[in-house]
């Protein structure tokens, strides 16, 4: 089951208690069910073949820890564990909950079976899994990898991932969109990927995509919990992808490189991320729909205080290249807001070609397994590239609760421009679970 | 549709929550005359000599600290990180690692181990490293260690037995067993930490009954978070609440209750209590120092446990 972000909350006391209720249900819940522990990353088995040489080291916290929270993260760890492995890619074979393949949006729980099995001495990796949200969003997808070919410096495979996403929020092109323009449009898709993975070093890989888009519908909203908000069509009908009878098909081909010298991929305290690619989309019908997008990212942790005090700084920039008779169809926008960049805003809040993003983040080790953090948050969407600014803040603070190398449930609230936002997440902010990512993300998501 | 959608994942995991207690009824499955006691337990010969140390296989087939262990597999089952390894001399082992450095629960494992096979339990060859030299496709580094327990060819594994349907339920040495992990705090009696093994002596071909994996212990008692290899808590968990019309009433709070609820007499206790009361204290020593405990941490455990040995011994029948 995975929870999703609980909202932007600004001034509405109705929502506040929704999100009280259901945050108390939550609670409820992983006492009952043996600690939902949940992830947005997928289990990764290209790094079965590696090993990370220590487990993670528990650092005390300025207090002492009353025991029931260790007991607490002791069990979702497990549950954890057996759902996505451990952190040196010890994937589990059999049955397991599929905690993650779902996106931003679908609601605050999800959940569905899975099946995986590690063959011929972990060099081939099998996986299939189908999940159903809050919002009756609902995924499936099917995955073979070659793990460990060349001494476990290359890795081949292909995916296939059918996406029926109910109410993804769109509220325009542009910086100067507003709130209350809120949308939300049906998403139905299937994708299809062939992927390569070369490691030169255990820390380093290159990776090259080439993957298929089976004709994108879009459509009113549709699925369970719905939030009253109209469709896209409605607000925003002289939309190119509106023009369109049908949408067209795509194929992509991505490029990219990534250096991980994290200490712990979902609770880095240490090391960095640092990544940079590009990925063509082209489509079918020689629409107005093809174009190019690269991205560059960088995630950096340094430790104090013998690690009880932790820095991170994260920075984020895409842009997107293409053809004056070319236009980006919005389910493919770069976009920005929500749980992992402007917390105190919606999420998909702004949507245009361009992006950046800058973060920073103290976390303090207040207990052996719960952390207060603060945060500020800056970023916008432009047109041009020259256009983009820092002009969007957010500022907050935050708790965070983990174990082993694994943050069970992150807490924030923050303030911006439009207002307070509150965040509850299992999984941290800065886990980066797209380097993960097989197939391209329709929506984007941020 | 709202309410069949919240449903939807909460009665699936009200159900997994239910099913682990949906057991069989324990009983016997064939007459003790066709499953000779020696498959599970032989009287200790010999016992005040024992190597605690080294265990039953001694030193030869132990683990060498300074070799260096070349990477087969990881792990992809249970919910402890491990892997197999080979050493130099071709010998094939199944290491379970600490998934953080306070919660390993492999010294505690090979600490029963030892005390098991010591007072008579088959026990397959097990041994503890606090770490190790591991070569992978990225070169050689040092890991974590944990239990490693090598793969023979004499012994091989044909699968789990049940704890509720075996051919000894009822006899002094099943009821003995299930005192002794009582007895330290063993949360894990489920069955697939029973493994039948086919051990081929020079004697012929022998079944071996064999619980193994049982480093949950040496804390508390729960289900899903028993505290494991803290002296602390094992001190001050209880262990036996009392006598209730004949049977003995442990403070046990894991898996599988039913298997000593109602089922352990007083004479069963303390069959089992006079068989650990014949360890001497350097064999209790032994044994935690095997499990790589200091010197401190072993004497808690090892007062605890005289305590608890004298519990058990303590009882009467009650009329």
């Amino acid at each position: 089951m995975t929870p999703h972000s609980i909202g932007r909350l600004a001034s509405d006391p109705e929502g506040l208690r929704h999100v009280f209720a259901k945050t108390a249900l939550l609670a409820l819940l992983c006492g009952f069910t043996g600690g939902t522990a949940l992830a947005q990353a997928p289990a990764d088995p290209a790094t079965g073949g590696s090993s990370k040489t220590t487990p993670a080291a528990e650092t005390a916290g300025f207090f002492a820890e009353p025991r029931a929270i260790g007991r607490g993260v002791e069990l979702a760890r497990r549950v954890r564990f057996l759902a996505n492995g451990g952190e040196g890619g010890e994937v589990k074979n059999g049955l397991y909950p599929e905690l993650s393949n779902m996106v931003t949006g679908a609601g605050w729980i999800s959940g569905g079976p899975g099946y995986r099995q590690w063959l011929f001495g972990d060099r081939l990796f099998l996986d299939g899994s189908a999940a159903i949200s809050w919002r009756a969003y609902q995924t499936a997808q099917a995955r073979a990898e070659l793990t460990n070919l060349a001494r476990s410096r290359i890795a081949v495979g292909s995916q296939a991932m059918w996406q029926d996403l109910t109410q993804v929020t769109y509220f325009g092109e542009g910086q100067e969109s507003v709130e209350s323009d809120r949308s939300e449009y049906h998403l139905q898709a299937l994708n299809v990927v062939g992927y390569a993975i070369f490691r030169p070093r255990r820390s380093l890989s290159v990776n090259g995509r080439l993957g298929w888009i089976s004709q994108p519908t879009v459509s009113s909203p549709t699925g369970t919990f719905k939030r009253g908000n109209p469709s896209t069509q409605e607000v925003f009908p002289e939309d190119p992808v509106f023009a369109q009878s049908q949408q067209p098909s795509y194929h992509y081909y991505e490029l990219s490189a990534a250096l991980d010298t994290r200490d712990q991929r979902n609770r880095a305290t240490r090391g960095g991320l640092y990544r940079a690619g590009w990925v063509g989309y082209s489509a079918h019908d020689d629409g107005p729909f093809s174009f190019g997008r690269s991205e560059v990212e960088a995630a950096h942790f340094v430790p104090l205080a013998g690690s009880r005090v932790v820095l991170a700084a994260h920075g984020w920039l895409v842009a997107t290249t293409l053809r004056d008779d070319q236009t980006v169809p919005f389910y493919f926008l770069p976009s920005l807001g929500g749980n992992n960049t402007l917390r105190s805003y919606n999420d998909y809040r702004f949507h245009d070609r361009n992006l950046l993003l800058a973060s920073v983040e103290a976390r303090v080790a207040l207990f052996t397994h719960v952390d207060g953090a603060g945060f500020v948050d800056a970023g916008n969407v432009a047109h041009r590239l020259g256009e983009l600014n820092l002009d969007r803040t957010s500022i907050g603070v935050g708790l965070r609760v983990h174990r082993s190398g694994t943050t069970f449930a992150r807490f924030d609230v923050a303030h911006g421009n439009e207002g307070w936002g509150f965040v509850f997440r299992m999984h941290d902010s800065l886990q980066l679970a797209r380097v993960a990512r097989r197939t391209a993300a329709v929506p984007f998501v941020p | 549709m709202g309410r069949r959608l919240f449903i939807f994942p909460v009665f699936p995991a009200l159900v997994a929550m239910y099913l682990p207690f949906c057991t069989s009824e324990v009983r016997l499955t064939t007459t003790p005359l066709d499953a000779p006691p020696a498959r599970l337990w032989e009287e200790p010969a010999n016992l005040a000599n024992r190597d605690l140390f080294n265990g039953p296989w001694g030193p030869a087939l132990a683990p060498d600290p300074t070799d260096r262990y070349s990477l087969v597999q990881r792990k992809h089952t249970g919910v402890n990180p491990g892997l197999t390894v080979r050493d130099s001399k071709g010998r094939e082992w199944s290491v379970k690692q600490p998934f953080e450095a306070s919660a390993n629960e492999a010294p505690v494992e090979v600490v029963m181990s030892r005390v098991l096979s010591a007072v008579g339990y088959h026990q397959p060859p097990v041994y503890y490293l606090p770490r190790f030299t591991l070569v992978d496709d990225w070169g050689s580094h040092v890991e974590p260690g944990g239990r490693f327990r090598l793969k023979i060819k004499a012994l091989k594994d044909r699968g789990e037995w049940s704890w509720q349907q075996n051919p000894f339920v009822g006899s002094e040495p099943y009821q003995g067993l299930l005192v002794i992990l009582m007895l330290f705090n063993s949360s894990d009696l489920k069955n697939n930490n029973n493994t039948l093994y086919e051990y081929r002596s020079v004697n012929g071909i022998e079944h071996w009954y064999v619980t193994r994996d049982v480093g949950t212990a040496l804390g508390t008692t729960g289900r899903f978070v028993p505290e494991k290899g803290r002296p602390g808590a094992f001190e001050r968990d209880p262990f036996i609440l009392g006598v209730r019309n004949g049977f003995v009433e442990f403070d046990y709070g894991g898996w599988h209750q039913e298997l000593v609820r109602g089922r352990i007499t007083p004479a069963d206790a303390r069959w089992a209590a006079d068989l650990l009361g014949r360890l001497s204290d350097r064999q209790w020593r032994d044994a935690f120092r095997a499990g790589g405990f200091s010197e401190p941490i072993a004497a808690r455990f090892v007062g605890a446990l005289r305590r608890r040995i004298d519990e058990a011994r303590s009882l009467e029948p009650q009329s």
